[in-house]
């Protein structure tokens, strides 16, 4: 079939109409030398993206059997899309097709109508050269395994798994663990009401339990998984004698693997051995919930209890941001047990965040707690000694110290990470694809994260993290419908490979491994999200990227030296 | 017949005065020429689309630092024809390359010359063109052999362009220092260079003019010959001349009929498994590494030693000093022979490689 | 940075060297300490040498291990073979120290694997230059043994990029080391210099019990002396090479045959980018390239490809001087790759060849490595 290169000239009413002159666009292309041995049909369209633009253009690729198309209107941002499925209705492949931008880069900007239609000639002509160039891509359509992984099973992977499991969409749930309900067990009670947790968590398990869509794997881990969204073939593994494993494969997997808090036997500033009456705040609740009360080693109730919070803040660098709301708390059951107890909370910053916060901090000081913000502070055994923020020097010998050490994320996590290729913050939890536009995504597409292990956060962010995950599954991975992969990928040509494997240490999605038989390297086309990082560090040029050959975009890019 | 173009100028006067017209009047879209660089005493090829450029070219300097035939054929698409002045060896070799597609005559006017043979790379590196070219126009003018020129140049018997649409007259040309005598063969050069006014006479190029030169020639090729012992002695015979090479493919390379993208032996076809050469390995008790460099060469001058023109680029870069050129213009000859095929000579005549049949050469299988 | 061996096996004096190093290289084979030995050999025309893996100890017999040239790059041999299949066999490579150290570099780029193989080096005095040796071989020969016997290390006839090296001695990732530089007593040592080479020497039943730090001292004075002559040079090729006009005149007589990248044994590209289609671009831009600079020079690209030889690895560059030696047009690239690639992997604080785990900085470099580049320009051009 002969070459037929159609090209659409939008005029967007006055939008470019009125400071390009089509016309000359129009006759200077027809008659230029660079296409005099093609077949260029070109014409002008008032709006192309109406539904009569729609229309015309379909009719126009299919009676003049075009091979290549180029329209020459606004933004790609705005119809891009709208023109490839016209070429979908067609026998056009949408890969031979090029939207310029005369709009807002030409018309718009312009002020001289003279500049304004020589650059869009230039626009268009360069456009011309690389449709020319680019090659027929088929896009893949691939079924979708409506499943889902969870891996934890703290108060975010349960919520997690009961929010998605339904008949058409079954759970598993793997927790490494012998029982469910992680962190949030240890708590007695609950902020902001101060409600008793047991039954909170112990409900979510009896749910979870007697969900028939949800399968639970406990005292397991996650062995491996591979493959990609709609599709990743994972193998659990129990961590107990018999090792059994199950393989099964989902469409998507989130990760809900929690904290832990930061260890505190090393710490420089805080020096105490397990005799002495320095406890965690995770300590003091597990207390709480098992004897019912606050109490020395010796089995003696305190008589002065100091709190010391940001322990390990300096070291983390960054905000635990739950734990002055949790000594709150802690103040409230020390005051409970005995309204005499001396309490000393030792602070660097308040963190307030919930609309809720400020009033159960002004409750709480009304109990005669003494408020001291420090600039420095180290402990021994239950000694301190702080600086005051205004300077002084002080010290205080009391009864207890409760410390409020860093969160980090659970342990087990960077090797998860590293397992299924998802990066960490520099604080060790999960890297969010976009802190604002994408913040329970990583960057592979079907992964997700929720919880403590994507930051520090309380229940209530986890719960809603735990939702907001369930929303992008239900609508990404819908039982039953297709998923496209993307085509503008990158591929190796076997011939010029040598396999020394530099693509793929720098390929960010683990798209790309080593066939050891061949000696070369391969892309996992449906993992590949085409970023090209490939391409450039190979140093053979055996990576190309589809549609984005250095020849189309020579080809573009002579207009602009000519 | 031809066109005789006679100008009263130094020959390389009068071709740089014809490729002015050329370019100036837009004849041309550009011209192919090597050229002084501003490097003192170094010298490159060129395509030069400014007339006002023109005054560096050196068309006629006996230098070859690529073979210009592989270069013209990397140029595909063009609009207008570019002219360019090339040695004979040179021309055949596009010729070669043109019948195996990688290349159009179309887009080229070829102007080429008698040769009195091309200076070693050497000559360019020791900065000696200079000073070496006034002997050599002498003794070319007088149609002798100028004692520097490459061995495999002292052996090259076409020194008569084939093909070319114009051809400078330069061996035994002894007025070439201030008459400039150009022939144009084709109808395209007729035409092109119309309007080029200078003296215009009729007369017919004479190929067999130079038979006393044709022969001292091939008397020395034969005496080259002989020094490559291979078809005496076998791989034994191989291993002793091909034994220090490296397996470079500097040869392939600069080769203008080499033009595969990527080389058989280069690829990983000859990559072999280790477990392979092992097994080799155990079989001979020693196993030479990296291997297959007498495969190579094989390979090599049966992919296209009969069409081997003999520029001697190869033996130019061969860091082992292997007389490359001359191993595969004997070899290839031989071949060539059978089919009566001189590689170059016309573009109809078809590769051998193309053309012989099943049934033939059963002879050699029985020797 | 690994401790220097102080004690080494002492070998018989009475022997030319060449004859107590293949008598060691048959005990490995013959304890069954290693299955095969890569080693130079001389060729049937003795006009050039070749690397040949030794499995039946007869054949060691014609082994050199030392040869005056070097044709062919050790590490380029030894990833023919180690770099496709899953063999087993147990190579032992007696090689120079810049070919081992190439070797290291191959292995961290998947073209060779290690885990079978002994590295033995030696006392490198230099190599002669290919071109002086086959205008002469006999000739070659005879100078080398003269270089080798009278401890000339400093000897006018060797390679210019071998006489300002100073890693030609016993390598942190040498298994095996023999010192060449003997003593006035002929005395040459053999060291083993990782837990591998201790157990070679076991299982050939030697045992290091001679101290070493005669030899030492003699190799760091020559090293010294080396390293002072590299600054020196350094100097002297910095002005060939800096700025674009010093560049075009040093490659002015660049063909663009590529002999430099075929002879370089980091350079393991199938197809060399260069010659890929990204960059041999079609005739309609080298017209429209001419047409805007009134001309071109053909072939394109000549010192794009030199330029970007350097970038793709000059980190990697051991300064074995085999580009120089394949040059037809005799440019001094190995001094000028050498003077480059010194100063680039000083950026990254990386030394090529050293360390087989340290990754090659080009996978590894963190962005705040390169802005002191952006001050190296600043002051170049200052």
């Amino acid at each position: 079939m002969s070459t037929k290169i159609g090209i659409y000239i939008c005029e967007c009413g006055p939008n470019i109409a009125d400071n390009i002159n089509i016309d000359e666009v129009i006759e200077r292309i027809s008659s230029s030398e660079d296409y005099k041995n093609k077949q260029l049909i070109i014409k002008p369209y008032k709006l192309l993206c109406s539904n009569e633009g729609k229309e015309y253009l379909e009719k126009e690729i299919k009676d003049n059997e075009l091979t290549h198309l180029v329209i020459a209107a606004c933004s790609p941002r705005d119809h891009e899309i709208t023109f490839i499925n016209i070429c979908k209705k067609t026998k056009l492949n949408p890969y031979l097709y090029k939207m310029v931008n005369i709009r807002e880069q030409c018309a718009w900007m312009i002020p001289d109508k003279k500049k304004a239609t020589e650059k869009a000639i230039s626009y268009i002509k360069a456009a011309i050269n690389r449709v020319l160039h680019q090659s027929v891509l088929i896009e893949k359509q691939l079924d979708s395994n409506p499943n889902v992984l969870v891996i934890g099973g703290g108060i975010t992977g349960m919520e997690t798994a009961l929010s998605l499991a339904s008949k058409q969409r079954r759970v598993y749930l793997v927790e490494k663990n012998s029982i469910l309900g992680g962190n949030a067990q240890s708590f007695k009670n609950l902020l902001p009401r101060q409600e008793n947790n047991t039954d909170l968590v112990a409900k979510k398990i009896t749910a979870i339990q007697e969900n028939e869509n949800i399968e639970v794997f406990t005292d397991s881990k996650l062995e491996n998984a591979v493959g990609f969204f709609g599709n990743f073939e994972v193998t659990v593994k129990s961590t107990k004698k018999d090792q059994t494993a199950n393989e099964f494969v989902v469409g998507a997997i989130v990760l809900a693997t929690g904290f832990a808090l930061m260890p505190t036997e090393k710490l420089k500033k805080h020096a105490y051995g397990k005799d002495d009456n320095v406890y965690t705040a995770l300590e003091i609740e597990q207390m709480m919930k098992a004897k019912g009360k606050i109490v020395l080693k010796s089995g003696k109730e305190p008589k002065s209890v100091g709190l010391i919070h940001c322990v390990g803040r300096e070291d983390r660098g960054y905000c635990s941001r739950i734990c002055c709301n949790y000594m709150l708390k802690i103040i409230s059951y020390l005051k409970d047990q005995s309204d005499t107890i001396l309490i000393k909370d030792f602070y660097k910053d308040l963190c307030l965040p919930h609309k809720y916060d400020q009033e159960y901090f002004d409750t709480m000081a009304k109990k005669k707690v003494d408020f001291i913000r420090i600039s420095d502070i180290t402990t021994k055994k239950t000694h301190i000694t702080y600086t005051e923020v205004n300077g002084s020097k002080k010290e205080a010998d009391l009864d207890m110290i409760i410390l409020a050490p860093a969160m980090v994320p659970a342990e087990g996590t960077e090797e998860l990470a590293e397992l299924l290729n998802v990066p960490l913050h520099p604080t060790k939890f999960f890297q969010e694809a976009h802190s604002q536009l994408n913040p329970i995504g990583t960057s592979l597409e079907g992964i997700y994260i929720a919880g403590g292990c994507h930051g520090p956060q309380g229940i209530s962010e986890s719960v809603l993290q735990a939702k907001a995950v369930q929303g992008k599954i239900v609508t990404q991975l819908i039982p039953g419908e297709k998923i496209i992969p993307e085509v503008k990928v990158s591929e190796i040509i076997p011939d010029f490979c040598m396999g020394c494997q530099t693509c793929r240490e720098v390929c960010c999605y683990g798209a790309i491994t080593f066939d050891p038989e061949r000696g070369i390297c391969v892309v996992n086309e449906a993992i590949c999200r085409g970023c090209g990082n490939c391409v450039g560090s190979c140093p053979s040029g055996a990576i190309r990227a589809k549609h984005f050959t250095t020849i189309q975009i020579h080809q573009e890019m002579k207009e602009a030296i000519s | 017949m031809d066109q005789v173009l006679t100008i009263k100028k130094s020959t390389e006067a009068g071709l740089i005065d014809l490729l002015t017209y050329l370019l100036k009047n837009k004849k041309v879209s550009g011209v192919c020429s090597l050229r002084k660089t501003k490097k003192q005493g170094k010298f490159d090829y060129a395509l030069i689309t400014d007339p006002e450029l023109l005054h560096d070219v050196v068309p006629l300097h006996p230098l070859m630092p690529v073979n210009a035939g592989k270069m013209l054929s990397n140029m595909i698409k063009m609009e207008m024809p570019v002219a360019a002045v090339i040695k004979p060896c040179e021309l055949r070799s596009f010729i070669e390359l043109v019948k195996r597609s990688q290349g159009k005559l179309e887009n080229f006017l070829l102007i080429s010359y008698t040769c009195g043979g091309a200076l070693p790379l050497t000559a360019t590196v020791e900065n000696k063109v200079d000073t070496m070219l006034p002997d050599y126009g002498k003794t070319v003018a007088a149609g002798n052999e100028f004692e520097h020129i490459r061995e495999i140049c002292k052996a090259c018997e076409y020194f008569v362009p084939f093909n070319a649409d114009a051809t400078v007259s330069l061996l035994g040309e002894t007025g070439a220092d201030s008459t400039c005598k150009i022939f144009l063969h084709s109808d395209k050069a007729k035409e092109i260079l119309q309007g080029f006014e200078v003296e215009k006479t009729e007369d017919e190029f004479d190929r067999t003019g130079y038979d006393q030169i044709r022969e001292r020639r091939k008397k020395y090729k034969e005496e080259l010959f002989k020094q490559i012992k291979i078809q005496d002695t076998g791989l034994d015979g191989m291993i002793d001349v091909f034994g220090r090479c490296i397996g470079c493919h500097a040869c392939s390379r600069v080769c203008p009929i080499c033009y595969c993208v990527l080389c058989d032996f280069e690829s990983s076809t000859y990559d072999y498994d280790n477990t392979i050469m092992e097994q080799e390995l155990s079989r001979k008790g020693g196993l030479r590494l990296p291997s297959d460099t007498i495969l190579y060469q094989i390979g090599r001058l049966s992919h296209m030693s009969f069409s081997c023109i003999g520029c001697g680029q190869c033996t130019e870069v061969c860091p082992s000093d292997i007389p490359v050129s001359v191993i595969f213009r004997k070899c290839g000859e031989k071949v060539a022979e059978i089919f009566e095929y001189i590689p170059g000579r016309d573009v109809n005549e078809q590769v051998p490689v193309t053309i012989f049949k099943e049934e033939e050469f059963e002879e050699i299988g029985e020797e | 940075m690994k401790k220097i061996q102080t004690k080494g096996v002492k070998i018989s004096s009475n022997k030319d060297y060449r004859d107590s190093i293949v008598d060691i290289l048959k005990k490995m084979l013959q304890s069954k300490s290693v299955d095969a030995v890569l080693v130079p050999m001389r060729v049937p025309a003795k006009d050039s040498y070749a690397w040949i893996l030794v499995k039946d100890e007869k054949l060691l017999t014609e082994a050199d291990p030392a040869a005056p040239i070097m044709p062919i790059q050790g590490a380029r041999a030894l990833s023919s073979f180690s770099r496709k299949g899953q063999s087993m066999l147990k190579i032992a490579a007696l090689m120079r120290p810049c070919e081992i150290r190439a070797t290291i570099e191959l292995s961290k780029l998947n073209q060779v694997n290690l885990e079978n193989v002994t590295l033995i080096s030696y006392d490198c005095p230099g190599a002669l230059p290919m071109e002086d040796y086959l205008n002469d071989p006999e000739k070659g020969e005879k100078k080398f043994n003269d270089i080798l016997k009278k401890l000339d290390f400093q000897n006018k006839s060797i390679k210019p990029v071998c006489k300002i090296c100073d890693q030609f001695s016993l390598l942190p990732v040498s298994d095996l080391h023999f010192t060449l530089f003997h003593d006035q007593n002929n005395t040459m040592f053999l060291i083993a210099n990782s837990n591998r080479g201790n157990l070679v020497l076991k299982e050939i039943g030697m045992e290091a019990s001679h101290t070493v730090s005669a030899w030492a001292n003699g190799i760091q004075e020559i090293k010294d002396k080396r390293a002072a002559q590299k600054k020196g040079r350094f100097t002297q090729i910095k002005k060939m090479v800096e700025g674009f006009n010093s560049l075009l005149a040093t490659f002015s007589d660049c063909i663009g045959c590529h002999n430099c990248q075929s002879a370089c044994p980091i350079c393991y590209c199938r197809q060399c980018y260069f010659d890929s289609e990204s960059v041999t671009s079609g005739t309609d831009l080298t017209m429209l390239k001419a047409k805007k600079r009134g001309s071109i020079s053909l072939p394109q690209n000549r010192i794009m490809f030199q330029v970007g030889r350097m970038s793709h690895m000059s980190l990697s560059c051991v300064s074995c001087g085999l580009c120089t030696d394949a040059c037809p047009v005799s440019i001094p690239v190995a001094e000028i790759f050498s003077y480059v690639a010194h100063n680039t992997q000083k950026q990254f604080s990386y030394s090529s060849g050293e360390n087989k785990g340290e990754p090659i900085p080009l996978k590894t470099f963190k962005l705040e490595e390169v802005k002191g580049i952006q001050e190296l320009v600043e002051d170049a051009e200052a």
